[in-house]
């Protein structure tokens, strides 16, 4: 470490004092270690600060090693069990319980409708659709993975969600359909959509409801959503809080 | 879809705010470890000293490396019991308010061994498969107690360095203190920033809904924010969704995302400052953090490029808008390409494990980018044993590096002998052997199939074999694809486990024998034939000697599988 600072002038003062040991140190190099040398009983630790006033303790026997791992699993379980989920439900109670009980949307009558965070299926002509799910929006059945980017299924799997779409979904005739309207998610549930993937929906919820398409292009507008932090994010909407909201302006 | 320039600012600004912090954040880490005073050591010490008195030990009973592992193994086999009976039991056990059954002799010991070593990489659905008991009190115990491992071995490494008297600490010291000083502090405030960023925190098990077309859906919550907070700073990974943090309840927003990003970067980032502040050298820090800038800003920008191209296997898909976001089969609609990215990048090469895409759907190369960080397993890489391999890296960098130039091999004032080569290449060594052989045995063995039937060998498939035994070995997690073959049989369950115990745990043996090794040795005053360490030069040799190391291991395995869906697409 020749011409490096190597030592950081807020660390100098607390150098450890270093204990000179009285014999060498234990092990020739290679050798096997017994499992207590019996250096440690003379040889303090250097790391804490008042040695030499009391005695080391003796190395500890397997019955003392066993003892401190029951305890130390016991402990450790009251505390990551228990005191600390407890604590922190506890706290986002108070802090926050909309978001702390999952975020639900109700019915004018209270019942639950849905979670925000979690899509349904909404594929009734009169309502905006969801992203497709590989689970059929079944929460139970977890998250089924898309077929892999170069397998043939893949493709397969978009042409089918695409011409069943294109089928019931009575779009403008030539109208592109957004990638994110067909493509699966991660989750199975992704209960949000582009912009554009609900923008392409109106003519069809127009026809199905009463509600011209001026109306809803500037109903979807209104609830688009961005990030609370500015370039983070991208531009959304939530189908489920759209089509909740949707519902008494079509007297349903 | 071309790439707006703007779209980078917030994961350039988050790297650097993580970055920021990591020097002041590594250096309580070092004051932790080496018994230093802390702010809040008023109430904390005695808290400390009361739990050592229960368990009947002393921080001034500081153990050789034999010791040492001797209590690394019995409160990481007694964890690894706890959880077995407990998944193997869960239907009777308390808190299963959805009547789960119990789980196979086979997944239960997957999946403890799995949470055990920090790997967390799950074999089940957790909504139907695993219950609310079984991940609140036992697996949450793991998230805590197998990241406190990870970080003692670090501690007790790094001892060696500063250390004359053949001691590396003492296990229980650490593990409490780490919980004490550093896990459970920072995850009560992230379970409870989570929380105001809209993730759920409740004992209630499931609400039933009512869709508006009918019928019922079921919503699964839980203390899901304390589970993340604890899931993410431990480099664990695991999820309380089957979906991980692509689950829209797990992680509801980008900027939550961001935040996960970052309790993700913590640990990983402060450890080099840790290391520093052990060894009362800050310019050592340097080379390490170096590398593993390099590494992850290397990986993204590819990972990102890659992703943003079009996928040419779905142009024959027609009628279909553009491909924004090149491929979004798979991603979800509220993250920025390059916000899912950045968090799916620093997941895997730091060995959390966590998804927010399903990798299985992203471009090949993307795929190709996330098994290299599992390679190294050290760019940051695991709790604690990420940044031990790093310096077992190093220790054979210096080696090789002395050998070339005919300089004197040593570390620190430290001597690298035969042994320390030794322990590290054995450190290194194990990670290509418990991936190749099993992934042979699986192969060859015709055990890869999906409804009973062998599947084909295509690259694809290939790849996802590869992908299951690396992420194992390497303790990160994360899969590439539930649906490419059936994972839950009985030999994929078994053989993973062995992979991920004997990943986990000989190179820790390793890592404290090369501790041990460095604590019987006297530090010798730097000479003029000394390797400077804390310099540019040692930071790239550093850098290549890993990529190099890592590639050449593993190159012939890449062909067969992501080289050959590159080329061949197929």
């Amino acid at each position: 470490m020749s011409g490096t600072p190597a030592t950081p002038s807020e660390a100098l003062p607390e150098t450890p004092p270093e204990i000179p040991l009285p014999i060498p140190a234990p092990g020739s190099e290679g050798g096997p270690t017994p499992l207590n040398p019996p250096v440690v009983s003379t040889a303090a630790p250097p790391s804490t600060g008042a040695v030499g006033r009391r005695r080391v303790p003796r190395a500890h026997s397997l019955a003392t090693h066993l003892r401190a791992t029951a305890l130390l699993l016991v402990l450790t379980l009251l505390v990551s069990g228990f005191a600390y989920p407890a604590f922190v439900t506890a706290v986002a109670q108070v802090l926050e319980p909309e978001t702390a009980n999952g975020s639900l949307l109700h019915y004018p009558n209270g019942t639950v409708a849905g979670s925000a965070l979690i899509a349904q299926n909404t594929s009734a002509p009169y309502l905006f659709w969801s992203r497709p799910s590989l689970t059929d929006y079944n929460t139970t059945l977890g998250a089924d993975t898309p077929p892999g980017p170069t397998d043939p299924a893949l493709a397969q799997l978009l042409n089918e969600t695409l011409n069943y779409t294109r089928e019931y979904g009575n779009f403008t005739v030539n109208a592109s359909i957004p990638f994110w309207f067909v493509g699966p998610s991660a989750s199975s549930i992704d209960p949000d959509l582009t912009p554009e993937s609900i923008l392409v929906q109106i003519p069809r919820v127009s026809e199905a409801s009463n509600l011209s398409i001026s109306f809803l292009t500037s109903f979807v507008n209104a609830h688009i959503q961005t990030s609370i932090l500015p370039y983070v994010g991208v531009a959304y909407v939530d189908v489920l809080r759209l089509d909740l909201a949707l519902l008494p302006l079509e007297g349903r | 879809m071309a790439l707006e320039l703007q779209s980078f600012w917030d994961v350039v600004v988050l790297l650097g705010l993580a970055l920021a912090i990591a020097p002041w954040f590594g250096a309580y880490l070092g004051r932790v470890y080496m018994d230093r005073p802390l702010p809040g050591d008023a109430v904390l010490t005695r808290i400390e000293s009361g739990i050592y008195r229960i368990l009947g030990t002393s921080p001034r009973r500081s153990m050789p490396a034999r010791e040492y592992m001797l209590a690394l193994l019995l409160v990481n086999g007694g964890m690894l019991l706890f959880l077995f009976f407990f998944f193997f039991d869960q239907a009777n056990l308390p808190l299963n308010p959805t009547l789960v059954p119990n789980m196979s002799w086979d997944l239960a010991f997957h999946s403890a061994a799995s949470f055990t070593t920090n790997t967390d990489f799950t074999h089940f659905t957790n909504e139907s498969q695993i219950s609310f008991g079984s991940i609140v009190l036992a697996w949450q115990l793991a998230l805590f107690l197998s990241a406190a491992t990870g970080l003692a071995v670090m501690a007790a490494m790094i001892r060696g360095f500063v250390r004359k008297d053949g001691t590396i600490g003492n296990f229980y010291v650490d593990i409490v203190r780490t919980i004490v000083r550093v896990l459970l502090p920072i995850s009560v405030v992230g379970a409870l920033v989570f929380v105001l960023l809209g993730v759920p925190e409740t004992w209630t098990a499931t609400v039933v809904a009512h869709p508006l077309t009918g019928g019922t859906q079921t919503i699964y919550l839980g203390p899901v924010a304390s589970y993340n907070a604890i899931t993410l700073l431990g480099t664990n990974g695991g999820g309380w969704y089957s979906a991980n943090m692509a689950s829209p309840l797990a992680n509801p927003s980008a900027v939550s995302d961001l935040f996960a990003i970052f309790i993700m970067l913590l640990i990983p980032f402060a450890a080099p400052f840790a290391f520093a502040q052990i060894i009362r050298r800050r310019g050592e820090a340097w080379p390490f953090v170096g590398t593993v800038l390099i590494v992850l800003v290397i990986a993204f920008g590819l990972f990102v490029a890659f992703q943003a191209v079009n996928n040419p296997a779905l142009a024959s898909v027609s009628g279909l808008g553009p491909q924004t976001n090149g491929y979004p089969v798979g991603q979800e609609t509220r993250f920025s390409l390059p916000e899912a990215s950045l968090f799916q990048v620093v997941s895997v090469y730091g060995n959390v494990g966590a998804n927010n895409m399903a990798i299985g759907s992203i471009s090949p190369v993307s795929q190709m980018v996330l098994l290299f960080g599992m390679f190294t397993q050290s760019t940051p890489g695991g709790e604690g044993t990420g940044f031990a391999m790093l310096l077992m890296f190093a220790v054979l960098a210096i080696f090789v590096g002395g050998l070339m130039v005919g300089r004197t091999p040593e570390y620190l004032g430290k001597k690298i002998e035969t042994a320390h080569i030794k322990w590290a290449a054995l450190a290194l060594l194990i990670h290509p052997a418990t991936i190749l052989l099993p992934f042979v045995v699986a192969v060859a063995g015709g055990y890869v199939q999906i409804d009973g039937a062998t599947l084909p060998a295509t690259a694809h498939n290939f790849t996802s074999v590869l992908y299951e035994f690396t992420s194992e070995s390497a303790n990160n997690g994360s899969a590439l694809s539930t649906s490419a073959f059936n994972d839950t049989t009985p030999f994929f369950n078994v053989t993973g486990a062995l992979v991920m115990l004997i990943g986990r745990f000989v190179p820790i043996w390793a890592m404290l024998k090369v501790g041990d090794l460095f604590s019987k040795q006297e530090a010798l005053p730097p000479s003029t034939g000394t390797l400077r360490t804390a310099s540019g030069t040692f930071t790239i040799y550093l850098t290549l000697f890993l990529i190099i190391t890592s590639a050449l291991l593993f190159l012939p395995v890449l062909a067969m599988g992501p080289l050959a869906q590159i080329v061949g697409g197929a």
